[in-house]
């Protein structure tokens, strides 16, 4: 399930099309345009839908944001308390994409390769963050790291609950991506190299990192691009104050709270233009995993 | 395979399950144990109240909804980008994902800035007409929908490129139309995947809360989601309902988790 | 005549899989459309049934214009080189899907379900999922399933490709039987000159999207249009610029004058009871010859001996670059 929360797929086999398995078609270059009547107006209206929803609503914030010209747009960013949102956010959601890195390979490879009682239950747990509201992934972070902490710590309203609810939320992303790669690795391949003289170190990074490499980079991406665009699991948690807690999306609800639509629509146009790299970057990535394959 | 040495990989088990533990079952586990700290009449309480039972209601309501619409949509582009080709199929194909990656914040903004009422592109026209989106249950609904549009076009997706079109071929050989060919062999075909994808569309419209913040003036009993209250009995310091509610939206969706580790390796035979 | 194609033409961009081609297919026959990979005769099938469409040129069938038809009004049986099973339903469900799509009465369906599922053995498995059917009895399924519709033309793609030898030919030689219990005009597809020359009763070539040569088996084994057809019906060798078929090349130690080539034996390969040799020539041409080992016992050659080669008297050849069949 949880590939399709992450947003994380990566395609090793390509589509496994009717016409690949079909030599008399194989040198088949696809036509532009196969539609038929119904299928033309199921688009036709899907579009428009699509539109509507998603691709207006859009537009509206890159317009808003270029309304006011070049230099207000610059000026959004040079706010101190925008910038300092900003850098905290980019610095909090790259730490947190590191330790995904490390964490996330390392449950991945305990998920397939390793076998205890309850790795199933680990298995599950591990979609948790996916499947909880944010909010209430803020509310159970506080139970743990807040006030009343069994554990005695409060971290509540300080720099390490955004890391927190960073890595909460975005623990299951690596792992997904990571997982069904490893599934799939030849364990032939490994076991050539270990008959060829290498040594466990060796075979770990030579031949399964750079197999896991464009889905650890994959992972890594959505993994950063959520934790850019978090927002529900901070709101109890990190109490938003100015320069210390506060992200760039609780700022954008500010701005919106205020009615400085403009403002808010510009910083906006950064997170976005944050998310659309992240698709260029999977796009890319997924391209180069199917000539490969 | 080639095995690893028992102290690695006991340190790596080691290291694995115990983030998780810390991260997300001791926590997750803590708010089930507060909400039932004082036994079942907290819940039993904060049910009974008429906001929280309208908060859930909206909750159903809006992503029932939404779950719905992006069911529909998402079968029918499922089909479009699979078994068709267009111009701009690839382009439509990567803004499908769109929504996983922008910040709910920046949804919630989005839908304002084209319908609010005040100097929204279509807001005061639609206002003309009596039709209100922000602050509003189609407001609601919409936001509900954008953020959880992908998810049953992932599913379905690689489960219609996997069966290929040959049995929809052999159908319209054997004399189906393209409706007869949709219910009889499609459908069936896909119908985990659609199952799939609608319970983790579930599970995120219950639990959206950003998107819905912006376009919501969190009107008790008009407005206000059972994720918005939540908030709003935190912070006024009602912690006790605050739990009670976070631990049924818990509920929620770890059933749609279990619902789908129950069913997924059905398909998988 | 059953199926009428008159000047089809497809592209697929820039690749043209068919290129004007004209074929008549009688009644009541087993044609075979052979060639190699990607020569376009999937696509040829794939048009008369409605699964693709021509961009030029027309199909009729019995008669009536099917140009603009689409598939589910043609009539047609099609089976599938992976057999396109509907994985949801039962075997008997699936041979009933085109006759509760014609809404026929419950019996009936039932009948004519439990009929065909006898002619090709299937009954004891009408209740089981295609899933625990083998390769062999799933392209059966596909078989009943097909002509449960009563077709005016049953269309079979590659029907045996994806089935290992054995299967492969039980079944080539129980479709020959069951065409001969139902006689429907049945077109089928295939990449094995093999299979064509035993099963069909008429050979379609079709090579680059273009009908070589239509015939009976033995007048394309016997009077092959050029060079492709001969190359694709049997192993060929070339000799003084002459294709022949590598059995009917002469080898004798002594010249008797008759325009014989010279020629040294390099290579001398067995294969079960037939033996190859590789001769080359005194102009650097490599001729194969196949020929018995007792044959070979009694010339007495090997690697290194010198040789007189020709064309055997009643030999089919054709000129290289194709042309008119020439008989020596």
């Amino acid at each position: 399930m949880s590939t399709a929360l992450s947003g994380a797929t990566i395609d090793t086999t390509g589509p496994v099309s009717p016409q690949g398995r079909r030599p008399g078609r194989a040198k088949r270059t696809t036509p532009r345009n196969t539609l038929t009547g119904g299928a033309g107006l199921g688009l036709g209206i899907t579009m428009l839908w699509f539109s509507l929803l998603v691709l207006l609503p859009l537009s509206a914030i890159v317009a808003r944001a270029a309304a006011g010209g070049w230099d207000s747009y610059l000026d959004v960013l040079r706010n101190d308390q925008t910038w300092a949102a900003v850098l905290l956010t980019v610095r909090s959601a790259a730490i947190v994409t590191l330790i995904n890195i490390v964490m996330g390979t390392v449950i991945a490879w305990v998920l397939v390769r390793d076998r205890f009682p309850g790795k199933a239950i680990l298995n599950v747990i591990i979609d948790v963050p996916f499947a909880l509201p944010t909010i209430v992934a803020g509310l159970v972070l506080l139970a743990l790291y807040g006030p009343n902490s069994p554990l005695g710590l409060n971290w509540a309203f300080t720099e390490t609950s955004v890391l927190l609810a960073f890595a909460f939320v975005t623990l299951p992303f690596i792992v997904r991506t990571v997982q069904p790669v490893l599934e799939e690795l030849d364990a032939d391949v490994e076991e050539a190299a270990a008959s060829l003289g290498a040594s466990r170190l060796t075979i770990f990074r030579r031949i399964i990192l750079p197999s896991l490499f464009p889905a650890i980079i994959a992972g890594a991406t959505l993994s950063f691009a959520r934790a850019i665009s978090e927002f529900g699991s901070l709101v109890l948690l990190s109490g938003s104050r100015p320069f210390e807690t506060e992200v760039a999306s609780v700022r954008i609800l500010s701005f919106i709270e205020n009615g400085s639509y403009a403002t808010a629509a510009a910083l906006a146009s950064v997170l976005l233009a944050v998310a659309l790299a992240v698709i260029v970057v999977l796009d890319i990535v997924q391209r180069r995993v199917a000539r490969r394959g | 395979m080639v095995e690893v040495s028992t102290p690695t990989r006991w340190a790596l088990r080691l290291l694995a399950v115990g983030y998780v533990f810390f991260l997300v079952a001791w926590p997750t586990g803590l708010l089930a144990f507060r909400t039932f700290e004082e036994g079942t009449a907290n819940l039993l309480d904060t049910l009974r109240e008429p906001d929280v039972q309208a908060a859930l209601q909206l909750t159903g309501k809006v992503a029932l909804l939404a779950v719905l619409i992006n069911l529909l949509f998402g079968v029918t582009i499922s089909i479009l980008l699979v078994r068709y080709e267009f111009p701009g199929k690839r382009l439509l194909s990567a803004l499908i994902d769109l929504p996983l990656s922008v910040s709910p914040v920046v949804v919630g903004l989005a839908l304002v800035l084209v319908y609010n009422s005040r100097d929204g592109w279509f807001g005061p026209t639609l206002e003309e007409n009596s039709v209100q989106v922000i602050f509003s249950t189609p407001g609601l609904v919409m936001a509900t929908t954008f953020v959880a549009l992908p998810l049953v076009i992932r599913e379905i997706v690689p489960v219609l490129t996997e069966i290929g079109d040959d049995q929809e071929q052999a159908a319209r050989s054997l004399g189906a139309s393209a409706p007869q060919t949709f219910w009889r062999i499609t459908l069936p075909s896909i119908k985990w995947a659609v199952v799939y994808g609608v319970v983790l569309a579930t599970a995120r419209s219950v639990g959206e809360f950003g998107a819905v913040k912006v376009v919501s003036n969190n009107i008790s009993g008009k407005t206000q989601t059972a994720t918005l209250m939540v908030e709003e009995k935190y912070q006024n310091f009602a912690q006790d309902q605050a739990y009670a509610i976070a631990f049924l939206l818990v509920l929620v969706s770890i059933a749609c988790l279990v619902t789908v580790a129950l069913l997924r390796p059905k398909t998988e035979e | 005549m059953s199926i009428d194609i008159t000047g089809v033409t497809k592209k697929f961009g820039d690749f043209v899989a068919l290129d004007n081609v004209n074929v008549t297919i009688p009644t009541g026959q087993l044609t075979a459309l052979l060639g190699p990979s990607g020569g376009g005769k999937s696509t040829l099938l794939r048009i008369i049934a409605g699964l693709d469409s021509a961009d030029e040129g027309s199909i009729s069938i019995e008669g009536a214009d099917a140009t603009k038809l689409p598939p589910q009004k043609r009539n047609v049986g099609f089976v599938f080189q992976h057999y396109a099973v509907f994985k949801h339903m039962t075997v008997a469900k699936n041979v009933a899907f085109g006759l509760e799509i014609r809404k026929r009465p419950k019996a009936e369906v039932q009948r004519r379900v439990e009929e065909l599922l006898d002619l090709v053995h299937l009954s004891q498995f009408s209740h089981r999922m295609p899933s625990q059917l083998s390769g062999g009895q799933r392209q059966r399924m596909a078989l009943a399933r097909a002509l449960a519709v009563e077709p005016t033309v049953l269309l079979l793609d590659e029907p045996f490709g994806a089935l290992d030898a054995k299967v492969r030919k039980e079944l080539r030689d129980w479709l020959r039987r069951l065409h001969d219990e139902v006689h429907v005009t049945t077109v089928f597809v295939t990449h094995d000159q093999e299979e064509a020359l035993e099963v069909a009763d008429e050979i379609v070539v079709i090579n680059e999207g273009r009908v070589e040569q239509i015939g009976s088996p033995e007048q394309l084994y016997d009077e092959p249009a050029n060079d492709f057809v001969m190359g694709f019906l049997g192993e060929v060798t070339t000799l003084g610029g002459v294709v022949v078929r590598p059995h009917d090349v002469e080898v004798a130690l002594q010249p008797s004058g008759n325009g014989e080539v010279a020629a040294t034996v390099t290579r001398v390969l067995r294969v079960g009871f037939e033996v190859r040799l590789t001769v080359t020539t005194e102009t650097g041409e490599e001729v194969i010859v196949t020929m018995t080992r007792s044959h070979l016992r009694q010339l007495g050659a090997d690697e290194g001996t010198k040789v007189w080669l020709s064309i055997s008297k009643g030999a089919i050849t054709v000129a290289r670059s194709g042309g008119v069949p020439a008989t020596v």
